[in-house]
């Protein structure tokens, strides 16, 4: 090779591949990574409506109509004034499968949707109604401990959404009232995930937080057929969350902080059209009889994306599939009057789950709910209506994985739900 | 207070169950460094302690696995050289530092290690072994060759490692050897390997493999103990032969031209473009004596990068044979994995055993593997399953080959035995 030791040649400082070569990371955020949840619908919008099973399209029973069929509004005589909130613990256990020892349990929280709402007829026997509605229709949460098993999927994650609703109604005979309401949403969002980047044995992180606003609107037709019976059937658009100008903070060791910048993200969600029926049935002067039927267009959750303003080789924007299938909610309820102030209330739902198998993720481990609820309304006059309620969710146990992450499991979830609210009538 | 019981959730998991047909009460591990926990270019204790018979041992507990001995090491350093690990590495010619494997610099903490350990510590159920070959199993006095068969040893003056790894008294083992009949070979490059005291450069005589590995597996299954045989991976398909990339070198036109300047004399058969170029390497087999490199062939983790970047390897002058294979010496490598991992297959189908293709993982792991959230491919360091020499693994990735070998037995002996969370072991570590 002597020939070549003679041989004026400048040395050739180009050869960027071999400097590089311990660089190419590629993209180490699994488009798995980020999701916000499942079955987030929470359906938890009046007392009254959730003590007999979520009924409530087709009996107006007070200004939480609003929510539940606008066209109810004009059916009450007068305004109404109404507020509750509950406290919602849900506990979820996973388990490892096909066998082992391995359980993890979701830390516990009590989160406390709420609800208010004011309106009626703009003056007395006014077929004309007025009125607002500020409510959590959407919401989601679980956290667990930061080094399980699925750490990689998700660590914390926290959905909220608080709607604004002005609505208006009218009331065109003694049957028939239409009614519709304009939505104004808002939501936050917090994802936190651990990074499979590893500096000393610990993991990086990656933290999401966003202000979502979406807009959709609310409709509904009341009938009363006649003193003993009445339908209802209400219509509440989906709802495209946009959030805009999220901030991503990624923690990984100080070698790559290069490759995960900190930026901002954009991300779309689109919350479910639901299609409500309902028929509401006074059996006795006392017993009351509801049942209704929500269909919940799920699918308009195909795939959730995350758009970062900065890209890098490491850091590429990411599309998840989610599938999510539409579904059905039947829901049965009754009340009973006791006497002139007492009324007990009682009902039983089934909701399907929208998530499909190979799509069961710990950030929402999702199942067919079957729920069981009651409560009570207290009048001590007649304008104020002081009412508690008490839901218990069943969710049957559910094995499955994320075939994305390639995480599976077991997982049971149980939900213990109280909740409180006065409506007062002038 | 059994309402708000009733509240939590209570699912547990599975029992698991060994099924039917296996004793994991002694549980012995034959292999080589791949079964020792070397990682990183050498063997350090917290490797050790993370290999994959000490994981598949921690699993074998749940279905009446027994205490599993290792003949570990006092310290992390490495033995006997330091191993590797990431840092920031500035070569001579680099106009700034880099994210490399340099060797650790800690505490020399592995000082003594050459003394045997039998007696204190064994015997020992971990039989892995670094550097030894299948058909170094019927050496008499192979602890003398070896110094990590000299520690462990019961009597490494005088005994064959097949007997040494019947001490313990296996009533199940794991057996994964073979990798070293071809891997000497490939890493010191191929047929201009430098000669080595016993020839462990060369790849071994399937012959000879094959009565080796005869009596290694007889000599375990002497007493009724079932296991699982693993065969070998191709070496060309791990991160030491791919990832300096065969048309890694890019240059700008004047350097192109500036090289073909000084090779035009010699009749054209090596031409330089602008943007990305194969290296120029060295060939015996060819009139020249060196030529470009071609697809197929590999340029070797191990080859010095300062002598590519300050010295003109690959452009100037040609890449050293030993730091390549070409495709005559990959055809080689690739007749002989199949050759042993054939003699494997037979074996494991005579004596009815369960056996892991790892050849065939291994390929899988090639595009990209995903566990419980975090992704695993082949690549070197981003890839996360192998460690910083491009040959072993790293924790994780042991614990996939783990995983490995319990949906095997799981499969065979009808067993559940729980499949193991490779995320709580470590990755790669970065500054």
């Amino acid at each position: 090779m002597a020939i070549f030791n003679s041989q004026p040649i400048t040395i050739i400082t180009n050869q960027s591949c071999m400097k590089k070569q311990f660089l190419l990371m590629g993209s180490l955020l699994l488009s798995t990574a980020m999701a916000y949840g499942a079955a987030f619908q929470l359906n938890l919008q009046g007392v009254r409506q959730l003590a007999q099973g979520g009924t409530g399209t087709a009996v107006p029973w007070d200004a939480s109509t609003i929510f539940y069929n606008p066209g109810g509004l004009s059916a009450l005589k007068n305004v109404n004034a109404y507020g509750s909130v509950q406290f919602l613990s849900a506990n979820t256990r996973y388990a490892e499968t096909p066998a082992g020892s391995y359980t993890a349990d979701s830390k516990a929280k009590t989160y406390t949707p709420f609800n208010f709402y004011v309106g009626g007829p703009v003056r007395y026997k006014s077929k004309l109604s007025l009125g607002l509605g500020v409510y959590t229709p959407f919401g989601t949460g679980i956290k667990w401990d930061d080094n399980w098993r699925g750490r990689y999927v998700i660590q914390d994650i926290q959905l909220q959404s608080i709607f604004f609703q002005p609505t208006v109604s009218y009331r065109f005979n003694d049957v028939i009232s239409v009614g519709a309401g304009f939505v104004i949403a808002t939501g936050n969002v917090k994802i936190q995930k651990a990074i499979p980047l590893q500096s000393n044995g610990q993991d990086g992180m990656a933290e999401l937080k966003g202000n979502a606003m979406g807009y959709g609107y609310n409709i509904g037709v009341h009938l009363r057929a006649n003193d003993n019976i009445q339908f209802g059937i209400s219509y509440r658009s989906g709802v495209k969350m946009k959030v805009k100008n999220g901030a991503a903070t990624f923690t990984v060791p100080s070698a790559l902080a290069s490759n995960f910048p900190y930026t901002s993200f954009k991300s779309d969600i689109n919350l479910p059209q639901v299609v409500s029926v309902g028929i509401g049935v006074k059996v006795t002067e006392r017993l009351g009889l509801q049942a209704d039927a929500n269909f919940v267009g799920w699918s308009s959750y195909d795939s959730l994306i995350f758009d970062y303003e900065k890209n890098t080789s490491a850091l590429l924007d990411t599309r998840s599939p989610r599938r999510y299938k539409n579904t059905v909610i039947l829901r049965v309820g009754g009340n009973y009057a006791i006497g002139n102030k007492w009324t007990a209330m009682l009902g039983a739902a089934y909701d399907q789950s929208p998530v499909r198998d190979g799509y069961l993720s710990p950030d929402l481990p999702d199942n067919n709910h079957i729920m069981a609820t009651g409560g009570f309304v207290f009048k001590p006059n007649k304008k104020l209506a002081i009412m508690g309620v008490l839901e218990y969710v069943f969710t049957p146990v559910r094995e499955g994985s994320l075939d994305e992450a390639q995480f599976s499991g077991r997982y049971q979830t149980k939900i213990f739900n109280p909740g409180i609210g006065l409506n007062y009538e002038f | 207070m059994a309402f708000v019981a009733s509240c939590k959730p209570n699912i547990e998991p599975e029992k698991p169950s060994k099924g039917d047909g296996a004793d994991f009460s002694s549980y012995v591990a034959v292999g080589n460094s791949l079964t020792a926990g070397y990682a990183d270019g050498s063997l350090y204790r917290s490797g050790q302690e993370n290999s994959y018979p000490a994981i598949l041992a921690e699993q074998f507990k749940t279905v009446g696995g027994g205490i599993f001995r290792q003949p570990l090491l006092p310290g992390e350093y490495g033995y006997p050289s330091a191993k590797l690990v990431l840092g920031m590495h500035q070569g001579l010619c680099d106009s700034a530092a880099s994210l490399s494997p340099i060797p650790y610099t800690g505490a020399l903490d592995t000082v003594g290690s050459s003394t045997n350990i039998f007696n204190s510590s064994g015997p020992f159920n971990n039989m892995g072994i670094p550097g030894i070959r299948c058909i170094d199993f019927v050496i008499p006095g192979y602890g003398f060759l070896n110094p990590y068969a000299k520690r462990m040893f019961v009597s490494p003056t005088g005994s064959r490692p097949v007997d040494e790894v019947m001490v313990a008294k296996p009533t199940f083992f794991t057996l994964w050897i073979g990798s070293n009949d071809v891997l000497g070979y490939a890493t010191s490059g191929g047929e201009q390997a430098p000669a080595t005291l016993g020839g462990t450069n060369k790849i071994s005589d399937v012959d000879q493999f094959n009565a080796a590995y005869d009596s290694v597996l007889s000599n375990l299954r002497r007493s009724g103990a079932q296991g699982v045989l693993l065969n070998i991976p191709d070496v060309t398909s791990i991160p030491f032969s791919t990832t300096i990339p065969a048309k890694g070198l890019t240059l700008t036109k004047n350097d192109a031209n500036l090289l073909n300047n000084a090779y035009n004399a010699l009749g054209g058969f090596i031409r330089f473009n602008e943007g990305a170029n194969y290296f120029i390497i060295e060939d015996s087999t060819v009139p020249t004596k060196f030529r470009h490199i071609k697809d197929g062939e590999y340029i070797l983790l191990s080859t010095p990068q300062d002598s590519i970047k300050c010295k003109g390897w690959g452009t100037k002058k040609p890449i050293p044979g030993r730091y390549v294979l070409t495709a005559d010496e990959v055809a080689k490598i690739k007749t002989a994995t199949a050759a042993f991992n054939n003699i494997i297959y037979l074996m494991a189908r005579r004596e009815n055993l369960a056996m892991v293709d790892m050849n065939a993982y291994l390929k899988t792991l090639q595009t990209g593997i995903i566990f419980n959230g975090a992704s695993f491919n082949a690549s070197f360091v981003s890839g996360g399953a192998f460690s910083l020499d491009g040959v072993h693994l790293t924790q994780r990735g042991y614990a996939l080959v783990a995983n490995q070998i319990i949906m095997a037995i799981n499969n065979k002996y009808k067993a559940t035995i729980p499949m193991v969370d490779v995320n709580k072991y470590k990755g790669i570590q970065f500054p």
